[in-house]
């Protein structure tokens, strides 16, 4: 059975660089970096203080939906196309929003019993007074997903992937089957990040994966952890192709089944979602990765081993860079804005860099983009992303012919 | 496209812990007798990481995977798990809550520095809905292509659809789906009884239940089809004919059970059920409580548990979402 096609119609993203894609590319292929200082609340004695935050007046609770929002209109106005409702889906990777942490902490208080274990009896009588204050319509990972579902009056498949750092990948390789199987034959889709607050910033910390010095530098041979970020990355597929220059052209998954925290040692979980890829791709040439580089020692040494397993001699040909240098690590939406990415070699011919590699580890020897970005003629880019929990997403993007 | 089949079905829930039986003991309206105390796990130091929901999928994919007698080649099954929102447990919430006040005043300071060191460490993670599903496949070594979908009702059948496609399509030989959940959570519940809907009938039930899918043999309970669609801006008779049409169900069936969140979904979907399928057996999962995620795959439990050779029968979901779904499955002949 021949496969439908999937084209990429639009793309679209709301950063800490920029509040559209092209004006955050070009601050990207600049080298730039968004990390800073937190300020939206007093990071003092957390165990890193530095995100890649947007600074926009936004309410100081649940971002996620304001960011998705507006990624997903400029992607959407790219495209400039129109849908039936029942045959236009939304697929969004995301986890659970946020609420006020003193209002989350008030919660728990409300259920706090004797000798400081929980006491349901007392929760049960205390709660509903926190309850009211958080909005589930808000906070449940499905708010943001069946929200855009109703501003585009989509009455096709909707669905909202929780994957932690590889939810915007797979949600875009769900979309993209739904398009394939004819469920759909348009999908807006995509991934959300907004998880720069007090609860993720102390929970990742105390784990000694947040880099202490507050600096992302994928690859680096200094590198020391990541950096929490946050934004929205979205794009528009479609069964017809259009004025479309790039296509999706293959999607691949895989499950470690190794550790909770810390990737397979070998690589063999993501080696394999690359490999299922490109087999899924006709298996292309490839002149681009967007690698998940989180910059943490561990996930970018066994990354670069398992692209070398997954390329084998076309690895000499592909140059790798990775997001998270710039934007930090969007978590949910990490894969998403790693598919622009990839999107923006094929379709732009540039090819985004690396931003914070200055000294490569000699263990990590691709070829770098470093500094600025390159022209490149890119005929088809690979995009990684992998999840805490052992789950690997990617995707192939290829020219549209 | 190849033929796929259930081929074990496992369950934690209000019946206990199995699977076999329980559609009849819906069917006959039998007393059930809750939901098991913990039952350690191979690895037993890995429970206090888990949330209950991710323990609950755990516990559930031993069983189904020592049942299917699935011992090889475990990098290969694809596993579509359906999630809800993930919890950490409250009692560590209350370590955190300890260490997180100064003079009786919560500190942001003290809750970055040492509220957090002071509970579990993976707290965080807790969070996040796909350990849910991540926790069982590290512990019983699934490697294949895999989702978590978010499910408050219809995500559960969207994973099943995926699960049957990768087995269909020939991307695997085997996978595993089905969806895990725990409402009876304080936070949840209180989420629940917020938006009205324990008000209305809903009793929040914890459960997992999962499916073995493989390669159809002759006699074997084959998957005919799995439809989801919206309930938004239409009227629910509709939808769920929607669904059943995206399920690719156009015969007659013997047997019908439905998965209702609670009693005015009841009584929507034995609505459409008598008016459609008049001659059919109607079966109910309520009895086992509402487990959201998790409710649809036990209904699919319950109607394979029920087929009789040569029969259909539909399942018919319909969340806390509003989406209805809908599974045509068929037992072959003898």
């Amino acid at each position: 059975m021949t496969k439908r096609r999937v084209f990429v119609r639009g793309v679209g993203a709301y950063t800490p660089l920029g509040a559209t894609w092209p004006a955050a590319a070009a601050e990207l292929a600049t080298g730039a970096t968004a990390i800073r200082p937190i300020t939206r609340f007093d990071a003092t004695g957390f165990p890193c203080r530095s995100a890649a935050a947007i600074d926009a007046p936004f309410p100081d609770e649940d971002r996620r939906l304001p960011y998705t929002r507006l990624a997903a209109r400029e992607a959407w106005e790219m495209a400039r196309l129109t849908a039936e409702p029942a045959r236009l889906g939304v697929f969004l990777g995301a986890e659970s929003g946020r609420c006020h942490w003193t209002t989350a902490l008030g919660l728990a208080r409300a259920g706090r019993g004797p000798d400081n274990t929980f006491d349901h009896g007392r929760f049960a009588r205390e709660a509903p007074a926190f309850a009211d204050r958080i909005d589930a319509s808000v906070i449940s990972p499905s708010a943001v997903a069946v929200a855009l579902a109703v501003e585009y009056g989509a009455l096709g498949p909707v669905e909202t992937i929780s994957l932690a750092c590889a939810s915007g990948s797979a949600a875009i390789v769900e979309a993209a089957r739904a398009i394939r199987l004819g469920q759909c034959d348009v999908a807006l889709c995509g991934g959300v990040g907004a998880d720069v607050d007090p609860l993720m910033l102390a929970g990742f910390g105390l784990l000694g994966i947040l880099s202490p010095r507050g600096i992302s530098c994928p690859f680096d041979a200094h590198r020391d952890g990541f950096i929490i970020g946050e934004g929205a990355a979205m794009l528009v597929l479609s069964a017809e192709r259009g004025d479309a220059r790039v296509e999706l052209a293959g999607v691949g998954r895989s499950l470690d089944a190794h550790h909770l925290t810390a990737p397979d040692p070998d690589g063999d979980g993501a080696a394999r979602a690359m490999i299922a890829a490109l087999h899924d791709a006709g298996d292309p040439q490839i002149g681009y990765v967007q690698a998940h580089g989180t910059s943490t020692p561990l996930n970018d040494r066994i990354e670069v081993r398992a692209i070398k397993r997954a390329l084998g001699d076309r690895v000499a040909t592909a140059h790798v860079s990775s997001s998270k240098g710039a934007l930090g690590h969007w978590v949910a939406g990490a894969g998403a804005v790693g598919a622009l990415y990839a999107w923006h070699a094929v379709s732009e011919g540039v090819v985004l860099p690396t931003a914070g590699l200055e000294h490569p580890d000699p263990t990590c020897d691709v070829a770098h983009v470093m500094g600025r970005a390159r022209s490149k003629d890119v005929d088809a880019a690979l995009a990684n992303a992998f999840a805490f929990g052992g789950a690997n997403s990617c995707l192939v993007m290829r020219r549209a012919t | 496209m190849r033929p796929v089949a259930i081929a074990r079905t496992a369950a934690v829930s209000a019946f206990g812990a199995g699977a076999r039986g329980l559609g009849r003991a819906l069917a006959d309206g039998a007393l059930l007798p809750g939901l098991p105390s913990e039952t350690p796990l191979a690895s037993p130091r890995s429970r206090k990481m888990m949330s209950p929901a991710a323990y609950l999928a755990a516990r559930c994919l031993a069983d189904l995977l020592r049942d299917a007698a699935w011992t090889d080649a475990r990098d290969r099954i694809a596993y579509y798990l359906a999630v809800g929102a993930s919890a950490g447990s409250l009692d560590d919430f209350m370590a955190l809550l300890d260490e997180s006040l100064v003079d009786g005043a919560y500190s942001l300071e003290r809750f970055g520095h040492r509220g957090l060191a002071a509970c579990n460490p993976l707290l965080a993670f807790q969070l996040m809905n796909n350990f849910t599903l991540c926790h069982g496949a590290i512990l019983e070594g699934l490697g294949g292509p895999n989702s978590a979908l978010f499910s408050r009702g219809a995500g559960t059948i969207t994973a099943l659809g995926e699960a049957v496609y990768a087995v269909a399509s020939g991307e695997c030989d085997r996978a595993i789906s089905g969806g895990a959940d725990a409402p009876t959570h304080p936070a949840t519940a209180a989420e629940l009884g917020r938006d009205g809907l324990i008000g209305r009938g809903l009793v929040p039930a914890d459960a997992a239940g999962l499916l073995a899918l493989e390669v159809a043999r002759p006699g074997d309970i084959v998957v005919e089809g799995c439809g989801v669609a919206s309930g938004r801006g239409r009227p629910i008779a509709e939808a769920i004919a929607h669904s059943v049409a995206a399920a690719r169900l156009s015969e007659t069936v013997d047997l019908v059970v439905i998965a209702p969140w609670g009693p005015p979904a009841a009584d929507a979907l034995r609505s459409w059920a008598a008016a459609l399928h008049p001659t059919a057996n109607v079966v109910s999962t309520a009895a086992l409580g509402e487990s959201l995620a998790a409710s649809a795959a036990l209904a699919v439990i319950a109607a394979a548990d029920l087929l009789e050779p040569a029969q259909r029968a539909l399942v018919l979901s319909l969340g806390v979402d509003g989406d209805p779904g809908a599974v045509a499955i068929a037992r072959g002949a003898a």
